[in-house]
Formats: C-alpha cells, sequence, structure tokens
C-alpha cells in the first residue's frame, strides 16, 4: 500500500499546525547511495522517536512532542548520488525546476514569471538533495526536531574532512497566523482547494507516474520563499491595495466591482449577519470570487490565482495546488531590521500546475503579485524569492525503512 | 439581438448576417426540448449584462489523461491525423513547413484557429465570391474553386445552395454531425487537404456551433444539492456531469466543464446566461513570453492575430513569415530550466486561452422551485477511465507506433509545404 507522508493536511478539517522548520541537507560527494541510506534510515528513525517524545540523550525521560510530524522530500540532485538505484522522475525533470539566481544575485525564477530573486542572493539553497519538512504545534518541538537533526549528524562525521554523508545546508522556518491574514493585512489562503478535491490534485495517480511507477501515491512538494516588501506595500492607499488583492481588507469580502467612483465593491451580504469575515461559518458561499466583467478586478491577486476553477482539479490543466503556506518573520542587519513573507508551500501530483500558474498569461504570468504586468505597476517588485525548489514527496509503504528507500536501499 | 459576425471579422451583407443568425437560432431551436432553460436566452434583454470570458487551454486534454504529456504531445503533433482525434478543444492548429537552404523541410509555424465551421458552410452555401475572398486573405493566395468544393465543382455559382453547403462540407468541414449533412452520406473526415495542410477554421465535429451552444445551455441551470442545514448550495462538478451516462467524460476535457460550471454558476446565483454579441470562439490569452529567440522576445511580427478585432482574435498565425529566412525551431519553448526548439503545435496551443464571451445578467434570487437538485455524486469521475481513451485515443497511439516502425515514414513526410 502506498500513502501519502504525514505532513500534509489536506483532509476535511485539519489545519496544518502552527510551527514549521524546513530543512534542506545536502549530501557529501563522497557518499555513496549506502552511506545516505544509512543516514536517512537513522536520520528518520530519530524523527519517529521525537514524534513519540523520545530524545536520543535521555533515555527514559520522553518530552512533549506537540504533535511533531515530519515529511522526507528528494531533490533532483538525489538520484545523482553514486549508486543511487532509480533515475531522476520526470516529476523533477528541468522542466518543472525553477531557474538558479544569478551568480551575483536577483535573476527571474522563471521566464515568463514576474518573480524573481532578491538582488543579495546568489546561492538558492532549495536546490539540496534532500528537504525535510518538520510540522508541530510549538516552535519549540520544530526547532528541538532540527537540533536534534544536528546533533545527529554530527555525530556520523568521519574522516579527514569531518563530514557526515549528510549536513545541513539551509533551515527556513515559519509559523501560521491564528487570524488568517497574512503579513499585509488581507486574508489569505480563504480560496484554497476543496478538501473533497485536494487528494486526487495531490497524490500521484498512475497516470501521473509515466516511467516512474515507483512514484505513485506520493506527491510533490513546491517550496518558494517570498519576502514582501511591506515598505513599497504601506505606501499604498487601502483602495489600491483592495483591487491589487481583490477582497475587501477588513472583512475579506470578494469584490465583485467597483462604484461610480471607482471605488471597490464587496460582495453584498458579506459576510453575513452574526460574522465579521469571510472565514467564518456561514460565508461558505464568498469564498471563491464570483465571475467579473471589471478589467481591474480581473488581475487582482485572487482571480489570477485561479482562473479556472471549474475545471476538472484532478487534469493538470486545472493548474489547481494545495497549498499549505506558512509566513515567516526573521531578524536581519539591514533597516528595518527584520523581514517578513511567506513560505509557500504547494503539494500537486506535479510542479507542473505551479510553474504553469507562475508563467501563464491573465494568471501569474508576467505579474510580481497581481495588478497589470511589469515592474513598474504598484506591487511590480512587491515579493522577492529567497529560495526555491521542487521536491519528489515519495509515498510511504509499508515495511519501508524511510519513504523512497527503493532509490538507494 | 441579433449576433454580428464572429471576432467582427468581416463585413458582411445584411442578408448573409441574416442566415448566420439563423444557422444560430436554428442550433438553439433544435437543442431547446432538451435543454432549454429560463436561465439561458439568447436575446439578452438586460443592458447591463456582465460580459465574461471563459477561458480554458487549447491542448487536447484526453490523450494526456489517457496516457501521459509526452505522449499526448507526440500524438497530437501528429498532422491531420492527431488534429482530427484529437484537437477537440475548441482550438486546432496545423503547422506549415518549408524547405530551408540545405534541402532539410523544417517547420516554419503554427496556425491556430478557433473559427467555428459553420459560419464558413453558410458563407460556402450562399456567397461562394464572399468565401473565396476571405479565404484568399487568409492564406495569401487565392484558393481554386476545386479546392473548396471539390474536384468536380468548377464553378459553385452553377450549384443550387443546398448543394454548395454539401459539396463544401463534403471537401472541408466534414458533416460536423448536422443532421442534414449526415442524410446526404457526407463523411465525419473531409476529403480536401486545403484546411488540413492549413488550419482555416476549426473540423473536428465536437468543435462547432451546436456544441458550444449545447455545452452552454446545458451549464445554464441553478443545479443545487441539498447542504446539512436543508438549504440549498451549488451542485458540484461531478454530479452536474453525472446527470446522464455518457456525459461524465465531458467533465474531463478543458472546454466543457468550464463553460458549463461557469453557466451553472451564474444561474444558481439567479443571473441569466447568453452569449456576448459577437458569438463565436474567441484566442483570449497567448502566453508568447516562454517562447525565445535568440535569447530575447520572439519578433512581434511572428505573433500574428487575426481574423477578429481587439480582443476577439480568431487566428493565430506563431513564426516566421514565408519570406523571413528563419524556421520555427529556431525559437526555443523555456519552461523551467530548460529550452528546447519548438517543433510543433502542440506546444503552442498549451500557451493559449480559448473561450467564449458570456453575458450575464443581473444576481437575483432563485425561487426554491427552481434549483435542480441533484443526487450526491458516487465518488470523483475518473478521467482515466473515459472511453475516449480506448476507443480513440489508445487506437490512434497504436497506429502511430505502427508507422514508426516503418522506417522513412514518420518524420520525413513533409506536412502543409507550401
Amino acid at each position: 500500500m502506498s500513502v501519502l507522508q504525514d505532513g500534509i493536511y489536506h483532509g476535511p478539517g485539519r489545519r496544518a499546525p502552527g510551527h514549521l522548520a524546513l530543512v534542506f541537507l545536502r549530501a557529501d560527494p563522497e557518499a555513496d547511495a549506502a552511506a545516505v541510506d544509512g543516514a536517512l534510515r537513522e536520520v528518520t528513525t530519530m524523527l519517529r522517536g521525537l514524534a513519540d517524545g523520545i530524545v536520543a540523550e535521555l533515555p527514559g525521560h520522553p518530552v512533549p512532542s506537540a504533535g511533531l510530524e515530519f515529511l522526507l522530500g528528494f531533490g533532483p540532485k538525489a538520484f545523482d548520488i553514486v549508486g543511487a538505484k532509480l533515475p531522476c522522475p520526470a516529476a523533477l525533470g528541468p522542466r518543472l525546476r525553477f531557474r538558479s539566481p544569478r551568480p551575483t544575485g536577483g535573476g527571474p525564477l522563471l521566464v515568463g514569471g514576474g518573480l524573481s530573486y532578491a538582488a543579495d542572493v546568489t546561492r538558492n539553497d532549495a536546490t539540496e538533495e534532500f528537504c525535510l519538512q518538520l510540522t508541530a504545534d510549538t516552535q519549540l518541538a520544530a526547532s528541538r526536531a532540527v537540533v536534534e537533526l544536528w546533533k545527529l549528524l554530527r555525530g556520523a562525521r568521519t574522516g579527514d574532512s569531518r563530514t557526515a554523508p549528510l549536513e545541513i545546508a539551509g533551515i527556513h522556518t515559519g509559523f501560521q497566523r491564528d487570524d488568517r491574514r497574512s503579513w499585509i493585512g488581507f486574508h489569505d489562503g480563504v480560496s484554497n482547494l476543496d478538501s473533497a478535491d485536494r487528494e486526487r490534485v495531490i497524490s500521484i495517480g498512475a497516470a501521473d507516474a509515466g516511467p516512474d511507477p515507483w512514484t505513485i501515491g506520493g506527491t510533490c512538494l513546491v517550496f518558494a520563499r517570498l519576502a514582501v516588501d511591506l515598505d513599497q506595500w504601506h505606501l499604498l492607499p487601502r483602495v489600491q491595495q483592495e483591487l491589487l488583492v481583490g477582497r475587501d481588507k477588513l472583512t475579506g469580502a470578494p469584490l465583485t466591482g467597483r462604484d461610480g467612483e471607482g471605488l471597490p465593491v464587496p460582495a453584498a451580504g458579506c459576510p453575513v449577519a452574526g460574522t465579521t469575515e469571510v472565514t467564518q461559518p456561514g460565508n461558505e458561499d464568498f469564498l471563491e470570487p464570483r465571475p467579473t466583467a471589471d478589467p481591474v478586478l480581473l488581475t487582482s491577486h485572487v482571480r489570477r490565482s485561479n482562473l479556472t476553477g471549474t475545471a476538472d482539479p484532478d487534469q493538470s490543466g486545472s493548474l489547481r495546488v494545495f497549498r499549505q503556506g506558512y509566513e515567516f518573520f526573521e531578524p536581519v542587519a539591514a533597516a528595518p531590521g527584520f523581514r517578513a513573507g511567506l513560505n509557500f508551500v504547494g503539494f500537486q501530483d506535479s510542479p507542473e500546475r505551479v510553474l504553469r500558474i507562475l508563467t501563464q498569461r491573465g494568471w501569474l504570468g508576467g505579474v510580481n503579485f497581481g495588478g497589470q504586468p511589469g515592474p513598474d505597476g504598484p506591487a511590480g517588485r512587491l515579493l522577492t524569492v529567497r529560495a526555491a525548489g521542487t521536491y519528489l514527496v515519495p509515498p510511504v509503504r509499508d515495511g519501508a525503512p524511510y519513504p523512497g528507500a527503493e532509490v538507494f536501499g | 439581438m441579433p449576433f454580428s459576425v464572429p471576432g467582427l471579422a468581416d463585413d458582411l451583407t445584411p442578408d448573409l448576417l441574416d442566415r448566420w443568425n439563423k444557422e444560430i437560432d436554428r442550433q438553439f431551436r433544435r437543442l431547446e426540448p432538451d435543454l432549454g432553460s429560463q436561465y439561458f436566452t439568447l436575446e439578452p434583454d438586460d443592458p447591463a449584462a456582465d460580459r465574461v470570458a471563459v477561458t480554458w487551454f487549447g491542448n487536447p486534454a484526453e490523450p494526456e489523461f489517457c496516457l501521459d504529456a509526452a505522449t499526448a504531445r507526440t500524438l497530437s503533433d501528429w498532422g491531420v491525423r492527431g488534429r482530427r482525434a484529437l484537437h477537440n478543444e475548441y482550438c486546432e492548429y496545423a503547422v506549415i513547413s518549408a524547405t530551408d537552404t540545405e534541402g532539410r523541410v523544417r517547420p516554419k509555424r503554427v496556425q491556430v484557429t478557433t473559427e467555428l465551421p459553420e459560419y464558413y458552410l453558410m458563407l460556402a452555401e450562399h456567397a461562394p465570391a464572399r468565401l473565396r475572398e476571405i479565404l484568399t486573405e487568409t492564406l495569401g493566395t487565392e484558393p481554386r474553386w476545386q479546392e473548396l468544393y471539390g474536384p468536380a465543382v468548377a464553378d459553385p455559382q452553377l450549384l443550387a445552395p443546398t448543394q454548395r453547403r454539401v459539396a463544401f462540407a463534403r471537401h472541408l468541414t466534414g458533416h460536423g454531425q448536422h443532421p442534414d449533412l449526415i442524410d446526404a452520406d457526407v463523411p465525419a473526415e473531409p476529403a480536401g487537404s486545403l484546411n488540413a495542410v492549413n488550419a482555416l477554421f476549426m473540423a473536428h465535429p465536437i468543435n462547432g456551433l451546436d456544441d458550444l451552444i449545447y455545452i452552454v445551455m446545458f451549464g445554464a441551470k441553478p443545479y443545487a444539492r441539498r447542504n446539512s442545514a436543508g438549504g440549498f448550495e451549488p451542485a458540484g462538478r461531478d454530479q452536474i456531469f453525472r446527470q446522464q451516462p455518457g456525459l461524465e467524460a465531458l467533465s474531463c476535457r478543458h472546454a466543457d466543464p468550464a463553460a458549463a460550471l461557469a453557466a451553472a454558476d451564474a444561474a444558481f446565483h439567479g443571473r441569466t446566461v447568453s452569449f456576448a454579441d459577437p458569438l463565436g470562439m474567441y484566442i483570449q490569452q497567448f502566453t508568447s513570453e516562454v517562447f525565445l529567440f535568440e535569447g530575447g522576445p520572439v519578433p512581434d511580427p511572428w505573433i500574428r492575430l487575426g481574423r477578429g478585432q481587439q480582443g476577439l482574435a480568431q487566428r493565430l498565425e506563431f513564426g516566421p513569415s514565408d519570406d523571413d529566412p528563419h524556421f520555427l525551431d529556431e525559437i526555443t519553448v523555456v519552461e523551467g530550466d530548460t529550452e528546447e526548439p519548438l517543433t510543433g503545435g502542440y506546444e503552442v496551443v498549451r500557451q493559449v486561452q480559448v473561450g467564449p464571451i458570456v453575458a450575464l445578467g443581473a444576481p437575483a434570487q432563485v425561487p426554491p422551485g427552481d434549483f435542480v437538485v441533484l443526487a450526491d455524486s458516487t465518488g470523483p469521475i475518473r478521467c482515466r477511465d473515459a472511453r475516449v481513451c480506448t476507443d480513440t485515443v489508445g487506437p490512434l497511439k497504436e497506429a502511430f507506433d505502427a508507422e514508426a516502425l516503418r522506417p522513412g515514414l514518420l518524420g520525413s513526410r513533409p506536412r502543409g509545404v507550401r
């Protein structure tokens, strides 16, 4: 039996736990498949123990696991490890990968897209051999898992170079917001995929697997860490912000048009009596924006992100994805002293769905966030990419030591 | 409300325009007994109706869900065989080839069309000279009458209108499921080469005016299901397409769920649905940015939208013209971290979004008795189980593989050499 790994909260009523740590693991160039296999067995065994509250150096003294779950992803480079028994699956082929940043920093994430790497990003750490998604109800539980991982890998260092088969190459943390808003102040994740449709979009089926039947039952993770230029955003008046997003800033009601003065008009009757926000029960009919002829609203972010909501989500052409994003906040040396943004995490049967959303004209192609294409619009450079990558998330198989073990074991 | 010429592309006499409207009305009347709905009208009287574009991708969905994307591309690009079997998303294409200075036959450009065959049938029946003028403008050369009406027709004016309609259909459109043409023994596949070597207008049986009206009418009802509180909520896609046997597979294509569910969503909110004027299928978007030539954008003259005024194009020619020394395969398709030569049309129509423009009336309260309450679906529709996979896509793949095994046939045959 092949099933999706833990850490994808797609079922009805399930919400992702509050904290995320996404860890990218680099394989030592000298490590062969056997060494990597051994390391992955140890890593996953350790994390399973931690999910049960077991810390290696505290035998008999369990700690709260806080719902820790982990998910193991394989990047394209994983299949280049000497001795790997399976070739890189088609789902991770070059046409389904992001472009690299320029050596001098910056550069487009995709040709035809409106997202670029930040000017100071010269290295994309989301291209390493493996990624581990760690999710938990507390920041401590997610952080502890990272530290325990580091201790395990540190303990495996051997030889003259004092390297382990796997090393931590990058960590990105994030958290869920209990107000269901993003850093730009608007509701986010409101118009996500129906829970009944999610598994059909997420899970790699026989029709999707092509020459890689071993991936059936797995999924693909697309990650992009997107920093928001809050300084730029807060120069925009609320009306312009709402037209760019496509929702009323306070209530989250989808916009249906503009009045005679060009001011945005939220959907009538939303939120329903007794509620104040679209995310509250009773407003389900307002989660998805209704058709509009307004040319400005048609360019808003919420409409550009989902143009064929009526297509069969199972088909790649529907460009539906299951988003499980986590906001981030991190101190930096430069003013204003912090950086904030979104860890976009999408699960789908092929990264193609996300890559096409980002490049297709009328969708997000050519735009950074919303509005008219081009860098000179009000949201022209709102988002910059800090890291981005595509990973195969192999299915869980009965008796296998870890998902994807057939690649190395 | 009389509809204008599709795309406002041509100046027609009042008589011809009237005949076009009669054709639309005829198709509507034929469908009305089964699909009529107070939420669908051909004559919206609401001047404030919203003109909303309904869009989907132009690449054939069926071979991809039946097999895989790579095979879908191969089969769809298999010349006229691929076109007639698979190009059924109201978007057809042909690849025009030419010989380079070294004598190699190479792809020159891709022609994409969304034009409705019934419009050309109407012209062929009632205005042969106007038809030939229009096609001359599209082709750049004047076609012979025999290329339009068949080898036996040197002068269509000598035929009765109905004879012209049948002759033209036999040669260039096929029967398109029209009863009168089927009765006249017109085959499904046209015999002539002009609309096979070129993509002048659509000829796949499903890409017609009648199917377009059908799917929007089918959708334009307030389909509902009961929620746990006893109220109504919009029915799901699988429920709607499980009303009758045989409809399930329609939900797997790009076109039908997009058109039907957009109409259903409007009707659920009490909006009347109609086709906006002019009724037609349009190229709504073309993502040319993913194609590069010599590392930069493709030259503007290589992207030619036509057969329609601003925003109403029904035709796209992509690639160098005949007098340009370059070839289509000098353009690269950039996807993700790859750049590959462009050799066919499938990669082009993947970047094309097509669809009609509908007019939606103002929202209104739907009386409870108007809701069409559907039973819950028995799980999601499985597209891979659709009969088209075994009846059409599978045999086409087998035929392709068989031909590929015959040395020197595939890849060496010039397609659309002009």
